[in-house]
Order: structure tokens, then C-alpha cells, then sequence
């Protein structure tokens, strides 16, 4: 199957035994090694089903998706042979570099786009297009700039008929939940780009879909107010029970989020690696066992946006070559002390 | 300035008159009611007729930004019309509906409706594609799709085509009224000329200013400030 598959983390794993950071290096090799050092663990490696069937409770099924963009310059093969199966209840995590379809991928999930190749199901039948089951924060948020906050909020519930009394009650809960009631009245430009992230964030669980479609929803917040929505994501989550699939460029993001994590490549969109993370929740950012798990994978997402950077650039253009530029002086820096 | 200018006597009197006498006239007119009278039969006029084109305007700029054959067929023709001067209507109008309101309504909703329709048209068409996505990710459908966000989407675009169809509304109106005479603005500026009482005619042109004026900023800037304030165009 496209990617191979590794598994973070047991069910249980004595900290003694964390993966080190050479365990978990992309090579196939070490990544054959894992393999066979985790069969010690019940469940150690999954290996990819030999045949992507949807099973029955497989909530989204993605089978040899392919997704091509017709541009002035010839036809642009955004999304390649994607094949993913998603259970009920389950966060994926999607890591990539830019450009790689990732928003793509999200598009055709909601029904805004139609693969060009292959199939999407949910709950086991085709996506024709969208629905209230599947929503999206879109990267670009999409908030109605005519709408106050609250009937952004409110604006899933009244296209399903929802009563006014109710409509506003629910809106207003899960403004709490992003912390934003002060801000109800407050139309959409005046509010700051995290504040934003919030509204949409609100405006998307206020329908309760089954499936929510999360793209680099927390790009633009600080980190603290970051700490706090993921905290309340995974509270939310555990909570409701929703199948996510978050996106996002920020690889440890990925690993303290997700159940799994696809990386993908780009030129054209792939999944490059599938990797499971058995880790125990609440996870926090900074959790060292996750930086050091998250290391490896951005090695391997360096080399893809390296692959980005020498097709761009037309020569042998590498990323860690590159020196700091320094003045003669600066040398001095630090040699009176 | 205007009052010296008229009593140095360079013009006769009864082709320059002074303020003074504009605005006895003025008081005159308001007191024996011929001028309210003619105000308010222009403005029923201009209210029907623009409430009309308002409405047929935003439809039919939903219908050509909806369907490509409507596009391709009306869509042309109206761009065409546009080049034409909606007094140019007058004509076909009384030929169609004979000398009365209904022929000076037919031209006033000629005079806005190309306006509002392809700046509706044009709003739809600009519309953030993504804005639309996102109303149909949220369960909107066909027509509530359409009033509940790609109409509002297009509202800037639409509100200065209302903006514009309104002056080229008005300015319709006055030229029928003083084509066809029945009791209005425009007939009371015919009939200052032909009496030859100047004052009268001025009077009544300065009633007209007042009365554009007044709808461009008590409603047209109004609501376009508002919705600009809204959407974050500019600082409130
Ligand atoms: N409507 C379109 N027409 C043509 N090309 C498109 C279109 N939409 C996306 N693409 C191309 O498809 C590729 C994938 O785009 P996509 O938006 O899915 O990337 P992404 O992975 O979400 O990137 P980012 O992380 O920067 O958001 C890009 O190279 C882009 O140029
Ligand atoms: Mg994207």
C-alpha cells in the first residue's frame, strides 16, 4: 500500500523503552528494525490491509484517489493515488508540505470537489457532494463578513430549521467553548486573526457533524492560546467522539494530536508515511517523548521540501548547507567575556 | 454673491432672478400647494418606478448570473440597451401604454434597471467562491444558497448599482415630466418657462437638487457606509 506504516508507542510503554531518536529514523532499514523490535508489543506495527476494502465501520474510505488540476500550463496532478480508511471516532493527522494537496484531499472529503480517479465513501457510500455530516474549517476560515459572530455561529442551525430560542442557546455554548461570548455582537473584521480561527472553530461544531475537516485550523494563534484549543480539541473530542482529520505544517502538532499521522510528499500528493501514535492522552506539545518522536518526521518532511526547493531552484539546493551570514565582527561575539 | 450679481442689473430681471424672489416663490409654491402637490407626484412616480426596477433588476441579474443561455441571449442585449439613454424609452412607452403614469413608470424603470441588473450580475459573479463553499458545506441549498449568501456576498456590488440606477432614475423622470405634462417637477418647470417667470423655474430646479441629494445621502451613502462598516472596508 502507498507509505509504510510504523507505530509510535505501545499501549503501555516503560519510559526507559521510548524509541530513541535512531529507532525512528526513515530510513527502511531502521524502520525494518522497529518493526521487529516492537513485535514484542501486542500491536506493535500495523501493517496496512493487503486490500482496502471498507469495512463495515470504517467511517471515510479513500481508494486510489487522484486529483488533477487543468492550468494554463498543462494538466497539474495535485493529489496521486491516495488511499486512506478512517475509523469512527479516529484523529488523523495530516502533515505535508505546501502545495502537497493536503486542502485537496480536505475539498474532495467535504464534497466541494470531485476526484478525478478513484472513490470517497463515508459510512461505506460515495460522496456526491457536500453535507452537514462532513465540515470543514477551511484554512482560510471563510467566515460571512456580513454575519455578526454569533450568527456566523448560528448559520449551520438555521439551514437545518433550528427555532431561534434554540439556534442562539447552542451558538452561544459553543462561543463559551472558544471563549468569545464577549465578542457575539461583533462582526468578523474586528476581531483578530486567532479570535477568527475560534469563530470558525465554534461555527463548525455548532453543526455537530460526524466528521469534522480541520485545515491548519491553529496556524495563526499564539502559543499559548494554541495549548489551550488543543487541550479543549482533544476534550472536545474525547468528548463527542468525532472523526477528525487535521491538518497541519507543524509536525508536533500532528504527533500530539493524532491517533495516526499520514506525511505526505509532494510533486505529485502522496502519502509518503503512515505512522501510529499510542500515546497516552491528555498529550501535551512539549512532552519530550513527542519532540523527539517528532524529529524524525521532520526529517523526512525536509527532504520533500528540499525536493520542492531543487526543482524550484534548478540546482543542487539543500537546506542544511546553508550558513548563517555572518560579519568578520560577529566572530567576536561573546570572546571578552 | 448670486443676489449682487442679479441686482447690478447686468441681465434683465426676469431672466436672473434674485434669491429673494427664489425663495418667495419657494414659500408661494409650499403655501398654495402647487409644489407639493408636484413633489409628491414625482416622487410616487420615482418610488414605484425604482421599486419596480429594484426588484426585476436583482432578479434578472440572478437569472443571467444563474444560466449561461440567459447570459448569452439577454446578457448582451442589455449591455447594449446600456449605451442608450432611457428617455430614448418614451417613445415605445406611449406607443405601448398610451399618454399616461404608466409610460413615465416605464421610463423611470428603464432609467435604473440596466444598472441594477449588471451590477447584481456582476456582484454574483465576483462573489468569493469560497465564501459559497462554505455556505454549501453548511447545508445551504439552491435557493437558500442564493439569498443567504451569494446575494449577500454580492451586496457591495449591488448597493452602488442601486446608487447609480437611483440618479439615472431620477434624472429619467425629469426628463419624461417635461416631455408629458401632468402634474410634477418637471411639468412645473415647463410651465415656468412658458410663463416666462424664471423664478419659478430655478425654484423648482432647486428642488429637484434637494430631493436627489437628500435620497443619495439619507439612504444610498447611508447604507453603503453601514455595509462597508460592517464588512471592515473602512474604519467606523
Ligand atoms: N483550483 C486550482 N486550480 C489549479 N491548481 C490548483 C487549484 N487548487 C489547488 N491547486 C494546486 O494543487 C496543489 C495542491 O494545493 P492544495 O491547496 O491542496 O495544497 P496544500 O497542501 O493545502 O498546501 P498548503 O499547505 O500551502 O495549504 C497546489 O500545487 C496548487 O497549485
Ligand atoms: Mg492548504
Amino acid at each position: 500500500m502507498n507509505g509504510r506504516r510504523v507505530t509510535f508507542g505501545g499501549t503501555q510503554p516503560p519510559p526507559q523503552e521510548m524509541p530513541t531518536h535512531s529507532d525512528l529514523e526513515p530510513e527502511p532499514t531502521s524502520s525494518q528494525s522497529l518493526l521487529t523490535d516492537r513485535r514484542s508489543f501486542s500491536q506493535a506495527v500495523v501493517i496496512a490491509p493487503p486490500n482496502p476494502v471498507a469495512a463495515p465501520e470504517s467511517k471515510l474510505t479513500l481508494r486510489n484517489v487522484c486529483k488533477n488540476f487543468h492550468t494554463k500550463t498543462g494538466k497539474f496532478n495535485a493529489v496521486q493515488d491516495i488511499n486512506v480508511e478512517v475509523q469512527a471516532g479516529e484523529f488523523l493527522c495530516i502533515v505535508g508540505p505546501s502545495g502537497c494537496g493536503k486542502s485537496t484531499l480536505l475539498n474532495i472529503i467535504a464534497g466541494l470537489e470531485k476526484p478525478d480517479e478513484g472513490q470517497a465513501l463515508v459510512n461505506g457510500r460515495p460522496i456526491v457532494g457536500p453535507g452537514t455530516d462532513r465540515v470543514v474549517i477551511f484554512q482560510e476560515l471563510a467566515l460571512f463578513p456580513w454575519l455578526t459572530v454569533l450568527k456566523n455561529v448560528e448559520f449551520g442551525l438555521r439551514m437545518k430549521g433550528v427555532g431561534k430560542r434554540e439556534r442562539e442557546e447552542k451558538a452561544l455554548h459553543f462561543l463559551k467553548m472558544v471563549h468569545l461570548t464577549r465578542f457575539s455582537r461583533c462582526y468578523v473584521h474586528e476581531l483578530s486573526g486567532g479570535m477568527k480561527q475560534r469563530v470558525a472553530l465554534a461555527r463548525a461544531l455548532a453543526i455537530d457533524p460526524e466528521i469534522l475537516l480541520m485545515d491548519e485550523p491553529f496556524a495563526a494563534l499564539d502559543a499559548q492560546t494554541r495549548d489551550i484549543l488543543h487541550e479543549e480539541l482533544q476534550e472536545i473530542w474525547a468528548a463527542t467522539r468525532k472523526t477528525i482529520v487535521f491538518v497541519t505544517h507543524n509536525v508536533r502538532e500532528a504527533a500530539c494530536l493524532g491517533d495516526r499521522v499520514l506525511v505526505f510528499s509532494t510533486h505529485p500528493g502522496r502519502i509518503k508515511r503512515e505512522i501510529e501514535i499510542r500515546y497516552a492522552r491528555p498529550r501535551r506539545l512539549e512532552d519530550p517523548n513527542l519532540v523527539a518522536f517528532s524529529k524524525s518526521i521532520v526529517a523526512e518532511l525536509k527532504a520533500e521540501v528540499e525536493k520542492v526547493a531543487q526543482e524550484e531552484l534548478d540546482y543542487d539546493w539543500r537546506t542544511g548547507e546553508k550558513k548563517p551570514v555572518l560579519r568578520p565582527r560577529d566572530h567576536d561575539v561573546g570572546s571578552g567575556i | 454673491m448670486w443676489e449682487v450679481a442679479s441686482r447690478a442689473g447686468i441681465w434683465p430681471r426676469f431672466l436672473f432672478p434674485s434669491p429673494t424672489e427664489v425663495l418667495q416663490t419657494l414659500a408661494e409654491g409650499f403655501a398654495d400647494r402647487t409644489f407639493v402637490f408636484g413633489v409628491l407626484a414625482s416622487l410616487r412616480r420615482i418610488f414605484l418606478g425604482y421599486a419596480i426596477s429594484l426588484l426585476l433588476g436583482v432578479l434578472l441579474g440572478l437569472a443571467i448570473s444563474r444560466n449561461r443561455l440567459i447570459a448569452e441571449t439577454l446578457g448582451s442585449l442589455i449591455l447594449g440597451l446600456q449605451t442608450l439613454p432611457s428617455i430614448c424609452w418614451l417613445p415605445l412607452a406611449l406607443l405601448w401604454f398610451g399618454l399616461n403614469e404608466s409610460a413615465i413608470v416605464f421610463v423611470v424603470v428603464m432609467g435604473a434597471l440596466l444598472s441594477i441588473t449588471s451590477a447584481t450580475e456582476s456582484g454574483i459573479k465576483n462573489a468569493p467562491p469560497l465564501l459559497i463553499k462554505a455556505g454549501q458545506n453548511m447545508g445551504a441549498t439552491g435557493g437558500r444558497l442564493l439569498i443567504e449568501v451569494v446575494v449577500p456576498a454580492a451586496l457591495p456590488s449591488i448597493l452602488s448599482g442601486m446608487k447609480q440606477g437611483w440618479s439615472f432614475a431620477w434624472r429619467s423622470l425629469m426628463a419624461g415630466e417635461l416631455l408629458y405634462g401632468s402634474v410634477g417637477l418637471g411639468n412645473l418647470l415647463t410651465v415656468g418657462r412658458e410663463l416666462n417667470d424664471m423664478s419659478q423655474v430655478v425654484a423648482v430646479m432647486l428642488i429637484i437638487v434637494v430631493i436627489g441629494l437628500a435620497a443619495d445621502y439619507l439612504v444610498f451613502s447611508r447604507l453603503e457606509r453601514t455595509m462597508r462598516r460592517r464588512w471592515g472596508f473602512e474604519a467606523s
